[in-house]
């Protein structure tokens, strides 16, 4: 039998948890703080705007096409070289600033015509996002997010224990907000597939966090004695295997589309690339440390609850009488 | 072997061969021809992503419209209220300082007469709302249900509006469809002159009725001579023509001339003929007596006697002066009723009609003429009340960068694939090849299941076929390493099979419902390519299940025997 992990593995994560949790909420934190500095590089899906991609001679690079432009009374374009060189394909943006976007297309392909005769050039796609249409993506993107989380806590607390529903979630959460947070840092343009991409990585992420959690509500059944630090620790390093040979095989078939599938696809699977990884980490590190984290505290209330019983039983006027 | 085994094997059997049977017209030329005997002929459609083609997203401007019925109502109570000498003073409509989609209608009247206006409103403007009363003026807003009808009817009709230009472009599969309630999204494949399109699209509808014209031609002789102008001047339209379908129609009335009436022209119904699989044309006086601009409103309403749906409409005052003496004058002859250049139908004018007027529908059955007479009301309001288009959202793919993406995405994905059932083959060996032969299945499964659904496929869904199979291997090793486990705890082959699966039953459906639950609200979210993701998440969802329970155990069933056969001990996994 090939093993990836040692069956009888007993590596401690959940006792280093303090350290895991400290690290993701700073992960987390600095998402918020790059967020609002630093903001994330939308496309035009979500702020309007036109955007063409056009294959153009070989000959030209990124100045000749921007000087053409120019020409044609065209100014502040983005303009960007995409996919392999060979291809020589360029993709230009004007930001949505009160233009008459369905005229700079147009723009665009006219000041082109102008060096160029029609076969030598070739649009190979425009999209134009009117500012009120990007407005409502986002809404609904962000919606849509929000919603796929919610149904996932009420599945999981339905399926399990309100012990479990929060942590799943917040591993959820923690994914979607660092991949976010790459997106800033890396500057790499966040648009409808991207989001797409987040979202599907929501559903994905929830598996090897339902996997660890299965093993911990089996292990809870088995052997209600055992604590539940040590109860989560040999779950999620029973369970270890399983986490890692499942995020591989599908992190391999990401890895083919990223690498292969030609600049379309590129966005789409680098999101689940780093989701992925990121996903398993919080599999294995976060939404089992919640367990421990949330069980605690749900004992603390029990017994505050306890407490505060006691008291009221010695307040109540009926104890009173009895004495 | 077991028979329950037998007949579950054979049960899988079936699927693959129904499934591989059902996806082979799609991959090849197989069913294509019409003659073909082959019983299946569904084929899953490429998105605009895979196919090029233009997709674009029109805002439908209701305000508008609310402002125009606002209007008219407020011109009919003036009216009913003179009627009943009820002196109402300064009626106007308010826009300023009130939501845009929400105008409102205020006028002044004697105070003491306040109770015989309120009563009036009560009993014939159902359709309004008091928003604000004084003792000696009213404000008044659309009721909400009235709003809301008027939403649903305008976005109808503006989706029957493009339907009815759309055929200029003889696009083989236009999709038009409302999105959320003030969207319109119209996807046209491979269309090359994406500017003309857009402008057809935008352009407010123009609604005429026009005068059959049948004493100098009979219907059959304009059709003899649309057929021979054809011939003659090798106009065409459709298949192997660049004429757009207006061009067409404008070069056969060229060519017409001195063939027809003065003051005539040759315009086509909408429908095509079920018979002849023709539009028929018609000939028709070029001048229009009557334009949508006159129309008030029409709606579907029920005959009192017949209980058959009829269309009743009604005319502003100049329209009524005008459509008297049009169907007085030509009583017994055919009106057509032309939206945009295409007549949608022409009813026979049976008597003098004037402000009111009903068409009825004699023809057919009842869902028929239900059906007949809702398309001939949206109609009639389009050039009624023309709610203005806005462009939201507009993408263009061009025809290489499709067939780039499939290339590249299909290669990629295959890739994908391979990788991971090399991954499962290395790691789990001979239990791996049972897994491969698996997901294999599922991958047959979910093209099947999309070309059942006759589903769209796009870019991000062939990624999605690759991230199935890459997901699907969860189930798998879910199972594998359960079995590894009882079979480390030192229980027989059998035992620790019966388990493994046993067990791993209930992660495998919490893992894929809740992928499930992310997948679905991406599909009710997503909008284009991503729409096409969500769906082959869904069906990989599916099939997922039933391959890693059904038919990976069956295979690994045989397995077991054979292994069991030898007398082993322990399993290649």
């Amino acid at each position: 039998m090939f093993h990836i992990i040692n069956p009888h593995s007993n590596i401690d994560f959940v006792g280093k948890r303090k350290i895991w949790i400290g690290l993701s909420v700073a992960m987390i934190v600095l998402t918020f703080f790059l967020f609002f500095t630093k903001g994330l590089n939308y496309g035009i899906d979500f702020t309007g705007g036109a955007e063409v991609k056009v294959k153009v001679p070989s000959s030209w690079d990124i100045s000749k096409v921007r000087t053409t432009l120019e020409k044609g009374k065209l100014t502040g374009m983005k303009i960007l070289q995409i996919g392999d060189v060979s291809e020589s394909t360029f993709m230009i943006r004007a930001q949505d600033e009160g233009k008459n976007l369905n005229l700079v297309v147009k723009q665009m392909t006219d000041s082109l015509s102008t060096d160029l005769k029609a076969g030598e050039f070739e649009i190979k796609s425009a999209d134009i996002v009117g500012p009120s249409a990007g407005g409502l993506l986002r809404k609904n993107g962000f919606l849509a997010m929000f919603y796929a989380m919610l149904s996932i806590l009420l599945y999981v607390a339905i399926r399990f224990d309100f012990r479990f529903a929060p942590g799943a979630v917040m591993a959820l959460f923690h994914d979607s907000i660092i991949v976010i947070g790459i997106f800033i840092i890396t500057q790499k343009e966040f648009d409808l597939t991207v989001l797409a991409a987040v979202l599907a990585l929501i559903g994905y992420s929830n598996n090897d966090t339902i996997i660890v959690y299965d093993r911990i509500r089996e292990m809870m059944k088995m052997n209600p004695t055992l604590n539940i630090e040590e109860t989560v620790n040999q779950s999620v390093n029973q369970t270890l295997g399983r986490t890692i040979m499942t995020s591989l095989a599908t992190f391999v078939s990401v890895a083919m589309l990223w690498a292969f599938g030609g600049h379309v696809l590129e966005p789409f699977a680098f999101t689940l690339m780093i989701g992925l990884v990121i996903g398993t980490y919080s599999s294995i590190f976060i939404a089992s440390s919640m367990v421990i984290v949330l069980s605690h505290y749900q004992d603390n209330q029990k017994k505050a609850g306890k407490h505060k019983k006691r008291r009221e039983v010695k307040l109540s006027p009926e104890a009173h009488i009895g004495l | 072997m077991t028979k329950k085994w037998w007949s579950k094997f054979f049960f899988l059997i079936a699927v693959t061969v129904i499934s591989i049977l059902y996806i082979l017209p799609t991959f090849t030329k197989v069913g294509s021809s019409e003659k073909s005997v082959y019983p299946f002929s569904k084929k899953i459609n490429l998105g605009l992503d895979l196919q090029g083609g233009l997709y674009l997203v029109m805002g439908v401007d209701f305000n508008k419209v609310f402002k125009e019925i606002a209007d008219r109502q407020l011109s009919s109570i003036t009216e009913r209220f003179k009627d009943k000498t009820i002196a109402l003073t300064s009626p106007i409509i308010k826009v300023d300082g009130v939501p845009q989609d929400d105008p409102r209608l205020a006028f002044g009247f004697q105070a003491p007469q306040k109770q015989a206006v309120k009563d009036l409103l009560a009993k014939e403007f159902p359709n309004l709302r008091i928003t604000d009363e004084k003792n000696d003026s009213i404000e008044l807003g659309l009721s909400n249900e009235f709003h809301n009808d008027i939403r649903e009817k305008t976005l109808n009709q503006s989706i029957e509006v493009i339907r009815n230009r759309i055929d200029e472009f003889g696009v083989s599969e236009p999709q038009i469809s409302s999105q959320g309630t003030d969207r319109v999204v119209v996807e046209l494949p491979g269309i090359k002159d994406v500017d003309r399109a857009k402008d057809l699209i935008g352009r407010t509808a123009k609604l005429e009725f026009k005068i059959v014209d049948e004493t100098a031609m009979t219907g059959t002789n304009v059709m003899q001579l649309v057929a021979d102008l054809e011939k003659e001047k090798n106009i065409k339209f459709g298949v192997g023509s660049d004429l757009k379908f207006s061009d067409y129609v404008k070069a056969l009335n060229e060519a017409a001339k001195g063939k027809i009436p003065e003051g005539t022209e040759i315009a086509f119904e909408g429908k095509t003929d079920k018979n002849s699989n023709q539009r028929a044309p018609i000939l028709l006086k070029s001048k229009a007596e009557v334009t949508g601009n006159d129309l008030q409103d029409a709606q579907v309403t029920f005959n009192q006697e017949t209980r058959r749906p009829e269309v009743a409409f009604e005319l502003n005052a100049k329209g009524a002066v005008g459509f008297e003496k049009l169907t007085g004058d030509n009583i017994g002859k055919r009106l057509a009723i032309v939206l945009d250049g295409v007549v949608h139908s022409a009813p026979n004018i049976n008597s003098k009609i004037g402000a009111r007027g009903v068409i009825t529908n004699g023809r057919g059955g009842y869902d028929e003429a239900i059906k007949e007479s809702k398309d001939l009301a949206i109609v009639l309001r389009a050039g009624a009340l023309p709610a203005q288009l806005e462009l939201m959202e507009q993408r263009v793919v061009g025809p290489s960068l499709g067939a780039d993406s499939v290339a590249k995405g299909a290669f990629a994905s295959m890739i994908g694939i391979l990788a991971v059932f090399l991954l499962t083959a290395v790691y789990y060996r001979f239990a791996g090849l049972i897994a491969v032969a698996s997901l294999l299945m599922n991958v047959v499964l979910v093209l099947a299941i999309l070309v059942w659904l006759e589903a769209t496929l796009t870019l991000p869904g062939i990624a999605g076929i690759a991230l199935t199979v890459g997901i699907a291997v969860d189930s798998n090793v879910v199972i594998y390493e359960r079995i590894r486990e009882e079979l480390g705890l030192g229980k027989a082959i059998h035992a620790a099979v019966e388990a493994g699966f046993g067990k791993a039953f209930k992660t495998i459906l919490d893992a894929n419902v809740a992928n499930g639950i992310a997948a679905i609200i991406l599909m009710i979210y997503g909008s284009g390519p991503v729409k096409g993701f969500a769906v082959t998440m869904i069906v990989g969802i599916v099939t997922t299940i039933f391959t890693a329970v059904f038919v990976c155990r069956v295979l690994f069933d045989l397995y077991l025997r054979k292994m069991e056969d030898k007398n082993a001990t322990t399993l290649s996994i």
